[in-house]
């Protein structure tokens, strides 16, 4: 990471992003913030909080949510030919035990990011439900992983808020949570036989 | 007569992690303008940036003896900022807050009008807070404060990729509003 100051490196060529560079970096708030950070602080205690090494636990649940994840998406996909196709009658309700991961209020996911999470969700619920009773339990097992992934590295964001690293992790648990519901979207149809 | 007093940031830091209240209220004096403008750009509310300000502050108190100075102060402090504006836009809370934009990015308050050349800082700032927030983050983040498409990319938790391709829809976007460019 740079350790320069503020302000371009370069100046831009595009006059539009001159014209940004040249507005002001500092802004004053409207009033003094101290008093109001500084009641805070005491409140919560009288020095900064030991940092309690949450990275070996965030590490080791991202690491487990990768592996899982390539796990769960080499079942689903492998040749239909070799996967013995189940014989299931619908099961229109086992999408509704499924809950999505929730990110807590240190990570950086955004309400962007979530809305296009559960728009797939729905699609994923329908395809979810005609799955084996097997498959399904791995993916409840799967998502469950994710969630303790998301704790413990939202954990650790509490800690390190300005990790670049730890919102790395969490994004890439995002993604496979992505991941997981579109493999099943697509997959799902190969995999179940309906009586 | 005594000696002029030159306190650096790392000083100051090391006594804020021994619990100089002193000092990370000196820290806040000299990094509170920029995080304040960060955090009312991103958002384009100063109600919500006074209250992000501070959280960004408490979040730093509390993350001092985590911070190994392998990036400048401000940096590391401006990464929390970000985080915090970001957390905030997730919650249900941020998820109400009104913004001058939709998703879309399509425009509900901007009239600018005018060249490029004419366009005073205000007419920018305008411009910027327009935006939709993906967009209006990079310009923020690269274009006035100066950060590399990676480093913004890191803050952002996105690809550099999208960091380019949104800056070169923020271009677009604003280009139209202030009228040097004809909306596609």
């Amino acid at each position: 990471m740079s350790t320069l100051p503020f302000g371009p490196r370069n100046p831009p060529e595009d006059p539009l992003l001159a014209k940004a560079a040249e507005l002001p970096k500092d802004v004053a708030p409207p009033r003094d913030l101290w008093p109001a950070i500084a009641a805070r602080i005491a409140k919560a205690g009288d020095a900064p909080a030991k940092p309690a090494f949450r990275w070996p636990l965030a590490l080791a649940a991202a690491f487990l949510v990768a592996s899982v994840s390539a796990l769960m998406t080499w079942s689903l996909v492998r040749d239909p030919q070799q996967a013995e196709p189940a014989v299931i009658a619908e099961a229109p309700t086992a999408g509704a035990d499924i809950v999505p991961v929730r990110y807590g209020p240190n990570s950086g996911v955004s309400a962007a990011e979530l809305a296009a999470r559960d728009a797939l969700l729905g699609e994923f619920k329908s395809a979810f439900a005609t799955l084996r009773p097997e498959t399904r339990e791995a993916i409840q097992k799967n998502l469950a992983v994710m969630q303790a992934a998301a704790d413990e590295i939202d954990a650790a964001l509490a800690k390190d808020p300005a990790s670049g690293m730890l919102q790395g992790m969490l994004a890439g648990t995002y993604k496979q949570e992505l991941n997981l519901y579109s493999t099943v979207v697509t997959a799902g149809d190969g995999l179940t036989r309906r009586t | 007569m005594p000696a002029p007093q030159v306190d650096s940031s790392a000083e100051l830091v090391r006594r804020a992690c021994r619990g100089d209240m002193g000092a990370f209220e000196d820290l806040y004096r000299q990094h509170i303008g920029r995080v304040y403008g960060l955090c009312l750009r991103m958002t384009g509310r100063p109600e919500s940036a006074e209250d992000l300000a501070q959280d960004t502050f408490v979040s730093a108190w509390r993350s001092l003896p985590g911070y190994e100075g392998r990036s400048s102060f401000s940096t590391w402090l401006h990464r929390i900022a970000v985080n915090t504006v970001l957390a905030r836009r997730r919650s249900p809370q941020g998820r109400n807050e009104i913004s001058m934009t939709d998703d879309s990015g399509e425009q509900m308050d901007f009239e600018a009008e005018g060249r490029m050349d004419e366009a005073t800082p205000i007419d920018v700032e305008r411009a910027i807070a327009s935006l939709p927030p993906g967009a209006r983050d990079i310009v923020v983040l690269h274009g006035i404060y100066g950060y590399s498409h990676e480093e913004a990319a890191e803050m952002l938790g996105v690809a550099v990729g999208t960091c380019k391709a949104q800056l070169h829809r923020a271009r677009h976007l604003m280009r139209t509003r202030m009228g040097t460019e004809q909306a596609t």
